[in-house]
């Protein structure tokens, strides 16, 4: 895949590389990774002592406000807060349906974005064009908004509902169970997939298709070996986003899932607020982040990669 | 230079596969438009009679209850102050570090631009619950400095990423030859490399706006109940008000979204989105 742009790009970096260290572009490009620091590593580090037991300090002011605090009785911290957790009967249900929940919809979503990426760049024409804009839909729309329209679409007096009960048939209420929550989550991710896998497949060049169908490569064949090789890197890129995203998403089971159980995220934010019990809250975050950590490494990879292979980086 | 891309000869003429893409498309059509539609309708709706696909009657008077709810009013005048302050913040700090990213070898750059992504890499709602806890120690709860700091973050990647493929897209040689002309460097950075990567700065623009106007988790979490805007005054409306209302005050909120992303779509579907992309 070398555009010209990108010939030009790697033409530039290999000259940015080779220039001496520059003390201005540091100063430049530190501000924006000054504020990465402050307000995300930083929380990080003292939300992770704080889920250990460290309530003094900057975690004083919270340990105040908050009940059912644990402080540490070990040097290196305590556990307390994690056995609360884990001993809370409705926790294990909840991580249950975050993972199922993320690993569901991360499945159909990759399955779709391939077929439909895969359809476009060997068949083309009007049909593929028309399915990829309606996919991309859910980009104009704020994720608050398509979990409400979500909400009313399949409830008690939801289309289906409705169009079922004139034929005298019944329709099952989605909305307030962990399916609503799938079809939400799908509805929000397709469009970040789809750009990604479709913008990969159709920057393999014609040729190497052409020259695989001359050898009598099938269908099969093309997009096992050539196809889904080729754009490895934007897979899992969508794959990796989408599995992140919908672990930590809150709108989408807070409108659209079952009270119990629900997804951690909508958890996380009630432990913290409603129930104001925050050191709970935050050791359900590090159990998120545990979770999507291998995850997150693949995506930081292949971001990494992408840029490279562009001549970014 | 549109090139014909190659079309394979599939076995697809046959009216079984036909009949198959046919009911895939109207199945599409209804899972993504039926929602918003669906909703859409409620906005104009006088009442709505189960199991009638159609509302009872037509009408405006869900509109102007908007107008007289000062609650309603505040969350708009909050997210149209907040959001252009978010991006403008933003710009001021990464657009630098952009032209840095594109320009200049310096010390860090890699683990620079790695922490970038790492950063993007944390399930969002977890992040805000850790951010929100070093707030009340900062005193930032209830803030509108802590709601701007939060949606920072989110625009961050676009403010950085977007333009910094925009100015590294900007042929050197023009740059040399305005400064063989003899343009000051101040002249050449403003007249040529600023005016040819305006394009890209735009789309980044648009996108952290977008991703300020619509972020909802985390400003609930460290604003509600102080300060709601837009999005957050949803969570309300969907649970207490009637849905016309909800449904009204959606389409008000998916206005900025629509127009910017369809005056952008160019750009933003050509490829530049997929140079950094965080939206949920």
């Amino acid at each position: 895949m070398t555009t010209s742009n990108e010939t030009l790009n790697k033409e530039n970096l290999a000259v940015l590389k080779t220039a001496r260290l520059s003390l201005f572009g540091f100063f430049l490009s530190v501000p924006p990774v000054l504020i990465i620091l402050l307000f995300i590593g930083l929380p990080i580090v003292l939300a992770f002592i704080f889920s250990l037991g460290f309530t003094s300090g900057p975690n004083r002011i919270i340990a105040l406000l908050g009940q059912e605090i644990y402080t540490k009785d070990n040097w290196w911290g305590t556990f307390d807060a994690y056995k609360s957790v884990f001993n809370d009967s409705r926790f294990f249900g909840n991580l249950r349906t975050t993972l199922l929940v993320s690993f569901v919809t991360t499945v159909v979503v990759l399955t779709m974005s391939l077929g439909l990426a895969i359809y476009q760049r060997i068949r083309g024409g009007r049909v593929a064009a028309v399915l990829i804009a309606l996919t991309l839909v859910p980009l104009f729309v704020p994720v608050v908004i398509a979990a409400f329209a979500i909400r009313s679409f399949y409830d008690g007096t939801g289309f289906f509902k409705s169009l079922f009960e004139i034929f005298g048939m019944n329709f099952p209420t989605l909305t307030m169970t962990t399916y609503a929550v799938a079809i939400g989550t799908i509805w929000t991710s397709l469009p970040f997939s789809i750009l990604m896998i479709s913008s990969g497949m159709q920057s393999i060049p014609d040729a190497l298709i052409e020259t695989a169908q001359d050898a009598g490569a099938g269908f099969l064949r093309i997009v096992r070996t050539i196809m889904i090789p080729l754009a490895f890197v934007p897979i899992v890129i969508a794959a990796t986003f989408t599995a992140i995203g919908v672990m930590g998403s809150f709108t989408i089971p807070y409108f659209l899932g079952a009270n119990q159980p629900t997804m951690l995220g909508v958890e996380i934010v009630n432990f913290f607020g409603p129930y104001n019990r925050p050191q709970q809250s935050v050791v359900m975050a590090f159990i998120i982040f545990a979770a999507a950590s291998v995850i997150g490494f693949f995506y930081v990879w292949a971001n990494v990669r992408s840029a490279k292979l562009s001549g970014k980086i | 230079m549109a090139r014909e891309k190659t079309t394979l000869n599939l076995t697809s003429g046959s009216w079984i596969t036909r009949v198959f893409v046919g009911a895939f498309i109207v199945f599409m059509a209804i899972f993504i438009l039926g929602p918003l539609f669906w909703l859409a309708a409620r906005a104009f709706a006088t009442s709505w009679t189960f199991p009638n696909l159609l509302p009872d009657g037509v009408t405006f008077k869900w509109w102007g209850t908007i107008v007289g709810d000062k609650s309603l009013l505040d969350a708009i005048r909050n997210s149209l102050i907040i959001s252009p302050i978010v991006v403008l913040v933003s710009a001021f700090f990464c657009i630098p570090a952009a032209y840095a990213f594109s320009r200049y070898n310096f010390f860090g750059r890699k683990t620079f631009l790695i922490g970038i992504f790492a950063a993007n890499a944390f399930p969002t709602i977890g992040l805000y619950a850790a951010i929100a806890t070093l707030y009340y120690t900062l005193n930032l709860m209830g803030t509108v400095l802590g709601i701007i700091i939060i949606q920072l973050l989110g625009t961050i990647i676009f403010m950085t990423w977007i333009p910094a493929a925009a100015f590294s897209s900007v042929p050197r040689n023009l740059e040399d030859a305005a400064r063989d002309a003899g343009a000051s460097k101040l002249r050449v950075f403003r007249d040529i490399t600023l005016r040819l990567a305006m394009p890209g700065i735009l789309v980044a623009f648009v996108m952290s706006f977008l991703a300020s106007f619509d972020e909802a988790t985390g400003t609930y979490l460290v604003g509600a109940p102080e300060i709601y805007t837009m999005p957050t005054k949803m969570y309300a409306l969907v649970l207490n008000y009637p849905v016309q209302i909800a449904a009204v005050f959606s389409i008000l909120l998916a206005i900025p979204s629509v127009i910017l992303i369809t005056v952008a779509r160019k750009h933003i579907i050509g490829g530049h989105l997929a140079e950094g992309f965080q939206i949920k």
